[in-house]
């Protein structure tokens, strides 16, 4: 790099990450499969600088589906990498698309029994053996008096607090004693080691990794055919607004929303303290994955949870900020508007021109498109229909959506919400108007 | 601290520092041997609760500087304690009943485990046999620049996570893998299993398993020795207090160096004011608020770069003493009494350290000028100190003994001193420690 990355702009700091994405160092199939490779990337970076692509782009609205679609369900290919490999394998091979993403949310069935995953349900762990999805399973895992313990460590506040909580492995870390007071001296790191209960727990996790790395050598392996047939990845990292870091995992709902008004102090210093370590976790996997667009999904902010005055209050500013840190990292944002937006649209404008992609589920398009002029939109097919419509419905729900959130760039096409089961057609129907009618 | 009759939070310093010195005279945990033990274990502590008050006891308590001279006087030494847990034992027991009357003593003290430290090496320390000679009475510490000046957001941004995954691979090669660890604060417990994919990391995991026995019993063997000594009748006056120190040496002694910390005092001050304040923060949060009861109330902190001949007066009162002093302070607050250590001389810093809550600091001098120490802080402070390690190691039993009268001399008139050396003297002739016993009680009595 010419430039020292330090001294470059944030548009510069993109442009080097697009070209990694572009060029991503790997082996393809054939030339056409590169050549195809670069068009798709092209066309999702060019809808992202608000620049004219060939046609408007395709986010194929798929989460669980390849299961279903190659005869299994969700709760075989957890316990099966073998079919988890032949089920997305298959799915790549059928289905025509711009992207492609690697069953990494899938998670391996037997490492979250052995770990004792207690938040989150799967098939056959606490729901139906054919349930075509997982459950998180909210709770207050940080008490109200442990702001403080998370505000001065955070490591430290999760490994000895949290994680006990949030899987039964971990329970003998409670015992454990602070990190900081030994730094630098090993003898008081080794001590934890006394205990059989705290070395079980390693035992546990040896086991479990075992175990993960044959999932995780299957899903990369999927993932690294995907590429060299042509299909990028679209999701390079995974982020959080510090509201919904400590509303969805740390107090839940529930404590969050009393925390509003029995210790907004507290809340804010949290979430204050949550920016950076946000932030340094997207730019972390990106640079491992390559692709520069963070997903960032949604929940406690949404229409229906808070007003707008709280949304100002306690919900945008510091989600604010780790997008803006995002940014000036040259990675791309994707918040994913779970629930109803539009009461927010008005707010969430104020960002850099064409430094955001916005995903809405619930949402008036026509009224995104005039209020986010400066930035891409994507969405928002209803998941309903993608599930339970047809394909003509889709397809013809796809063109009015073209028409009014295409012009002059600035789209990617895709559902509301990402599908786990229903009527793969309509996955077809909408990769055809976009090529019907979506052509600039 | 809930077993007492009234709530904790409610309670005076002063009343939470008597329900500290009540469980400090009356153990719950220690059988003693004897009636006669208890008694003389409940005069011994009694000694020190009321120099430390500012009250006159019977006589003037001794703090003998015994380090771990009694391996010496047995014939083995600190490499052979490494490696020899139980021989340690057979010492000590030794060296109590020749003692004869002593107002404290200890197990062997900071003797680390030999075959463990083989294994999880420290480019901190050197030991005897390990980068020292076998015979080296004390272990060496290797001070370096391990923390680079501009880290000093990224450990704030998440002290542990910077400890254990930059710190600790830096400083032990045993650690190096921990560089790879992800970061610690995902809130996602696969992060856990993704670094035991990590085949060095997953040894690193593996040896401290395999190496667990051998940790156990050291540690069982440490805790014997006190436990023995204890039902003797002998108290201890570093047992259990938090670990602590100064903020300034947290960064100046382990992190940053002696060279990078003075060249951060002009660079970059705020920074290391930012990285102090949160530090005390930290350490008040993690270590010392809701302290537990344990055996002993004292906390022993060691100073370091805050002496007289390191920083000018001006300096020690911008960058050294307000953090050590809110420590301390939080200390008191919970009924915890603080020794600073002050290794070096702090003569010119007495005038300096008068600003805390009377009796609630004690002051463990080591080359500082005691009359004047008495002058200055000795209506605050209970004074512990300072008969030069030189004498009590090479010196004659008359010296000894005539360095002691001064020291009483000067320091003794209306309590608050206890008798000490001015370091620990590690291969000190038992004699000389003895002798002074005999000064205490020949010219201390009250």
């Amino acid at each position: 790099m010419a430039k020292e990355w330090a001294d470059m702009t944030w548009e510069e700091k993109r442009e080097e990450r697009f070209k990694q994405w572009l060029s991503p160092g790997i082996k393809f199939d054939s030339p056409e499969a590169e050549r195809l490779y670069k068009e798709r990337v092209t066309r999702f970076t060019k809808a992202i600088k608000l620049e004219k692509p060939d046609r408007v782009p395709v986010a194929i609205p798929v989460q669980y589906l390849p299961a279903v679609y190659a005869g299994y369900d969700l709760g075989t290919v957890m316990n099966d990498y073998g079919k988890l490999k032949e089920a997305w394998l298959k799915f790549l091979n059928d289905f025509d698309a711009d992207s492609f993403l690697p069953p990494s949310l899938v998670f391996p069935a037997k490492v979250l029994e052995m770990i004792d995953y207690k938040i989150q349900k799967w098939p056959g762990h606490g729901l139906p053996d054919d349930a075509p999805s997982h459950q998180f399973v909210e709770g207050e895992y940080m008490l109200a008096s442990e702001y403080d313990a998370l505000i001065n460590d955070p490591a430290d506040y999760l490994l000895r607090h949290f994680l006990p909580r949030s899987a039964g492995v971990f329970k003998p870390f409670e015992k454990l004693a602070p990190l900081t007071p030994f730094v630098a001296i090993p003898v008081g790191y080794v001590a934890q080691f006394a205990d059989p209960e705290i070395r079980k727990t390693y035992e546990t996790l040896f086991d479990a990794a075992q175990e993960a790395v044959k999932w995780a050598m299957a899903v990369g392996e999927i993932g690294q055919i995907g590429l060299s047939a042509g299909f990028p990845n679209i999701w390079g990292g995974m982020s959080q607004a510090p509201f919904d870091m400590v509303g969805d995992f740390l107090r839940g709902t529930h404590g969050i929303m009393m925390d509003m008004f029995k210790r907004p102090d507290k809340l804010h210093e949290a979430m204050a303290r949550l920016v950076p370590v946000a932030v340094s976790e997207a730019v972390g996997s990106a640079n491992a994955s390559g692709c520069p667009i963070i997903f960032i999904p949604l929940h406690k902010g949404t229409g229906g949870f808070m007003s707008n005055k709280q949304f100002e209050e306690f919900y945008w500013p510091t989600f604010k900020e780790v997008m803006m840190g995002l940014v000036n990292e040259g990675l791309v944002p994707m918040p994913f508007a779970e629930g109803n937006y539009e009461p927010r649209l008005e707010i969430i404008k104020d960002m850099p021109r064409s430094s955001t992609i916005w995903f809405f589920e619930h949402m008036d398009m026509a009224k995104a498109k005039k209020i986010l002029n400066h930035t891409c939109i994507a969405g928002n097919v209803p998941v309903t229909m993608m599930v339970t419509g047809k394909p003509a419905e889709v397809k013809e729900r796809c063109r009015q959506l073209i028409e009014v959130c295409a012009p002059g760039s600035g789209y990617i096409l895709t559902a509301g919400a990402w599908m786990d089961m229903g009527n793969h057609e309509n996955l077809r129907a909408m990769m055809e108007a976009a090529k019907e009618y979506g052509v600039y | 601290m809930n077993d007492t009759a009234k709530n904790w939070d409610k309670m005076t310093w002063q009343e939470k520092r008597e329900e500290r010195f009540k469980r400090w005279l009356n153990p719950p945990d220690v059988k003693f041997v004897s009636q006669e033990a208890e008694k003389l274990y409940k005069e011994r502590v009694t000694r020190f609760i009321k120099a430390i008050k500012l009250e006159e006891p019977d006589r003037v308590p001794v703090m003998l500087p015994t380090g771990n001279s009694p391996a010496y006087w047995g014939g083995a030494n600190l490499h052979t304690l490494m490696y020899d847990y139980k021989k340690g034992h057979e010492i000590w027991k030794k060296y109590m009943e020749a003692f004869g009357d002593m107002d404290a003593f200890h197990g062997p003290g900071f003797v680390p485990s030999g075959r463990i430290s083989e294994v999880v090496t420290s480019k901190l320390q050197k030991l005897p046999g390990l980068g020292l000679p076998e015979d080296a009475p004390m272990y060496q510490f290797v001070e370096g620049e391990y923390m680079k000046a501009d880290e000093y957001d990224l450990l704030m941004l998440d002290p542990s996570d910077y400890n254990m995954r930059v710190m600790m691979p830096r400083t032990s090669d045993f650690f190096k893998a921990f560089e790879r660890l992800p970061p610690l604060r995902a809130t996602y417990g696969n992060i856990w299993l993704a670094a035991m994919t990590d085949p060095g990391i997953r040894k690193i995991f593996q040896t401290l398993i395999d190496m667990s026995d051998e940790q156990i019993k050291w540690q069982m063997a440490s805790m014997e020795i006190n436990n023995y000594i204890r039902s003797q009748g002998y108290p201890s006056l570093f047992g259990g207090g938090p670990m602590a120190g100064a903020p300034f040496d947290h960064f100046g002694d382990a992190l940053r160096g002696t060279h990078g910390i003075f060249m951060d005092m002009y660079r970059q001050p705020e920074k290391l004011h930012a990285a102090m304040d949160y530090q005390l923060k930290l350490m008040i949060e993690t270590s010392i608020k809701n302290f537990p009861m344990t055996s002993s109330p004292v906390c022993i902190m060691p100073l370091h770069k805050g002496d007289d001949t390191f920083m000018s007066d001006k300096q020690f009162a911008e960058f050294y003493w307000p953090t050590l002093r809110a420590l301390c302070l939080a200390m008191i607050d919970e009924g915890l009494v603080p020794m600073p250590f002050a290794e070096g001389r702090y003569t010119n810093r007495l005038k300096q350290i008068t600003d805390t809550p009377k009796s609630g600091v004690v002051w463990w001098f080591d080359q500082t000028d005691m009359k004047e120490a008495k002058r200055v802080i000795g209506d605050i402070c209970c004074i512990v100190g300072n008969v030069p390690t030189s004498i009590v190691m090479k010196g004659t039993v008359q010296q000894v003994k005539d360095a002691c009268r001064q020291l009483i001399e000067d320091c003794a008139a209306g309590g608050g001193y206890i008798l000490g050396g001015g370091a620990s003297a590690d291969t000190a002739p038992i004699e000389n420690l003895q002798a002074m016993m005999d000064a205490a009680k020949e010219y201390g009595v009250y």
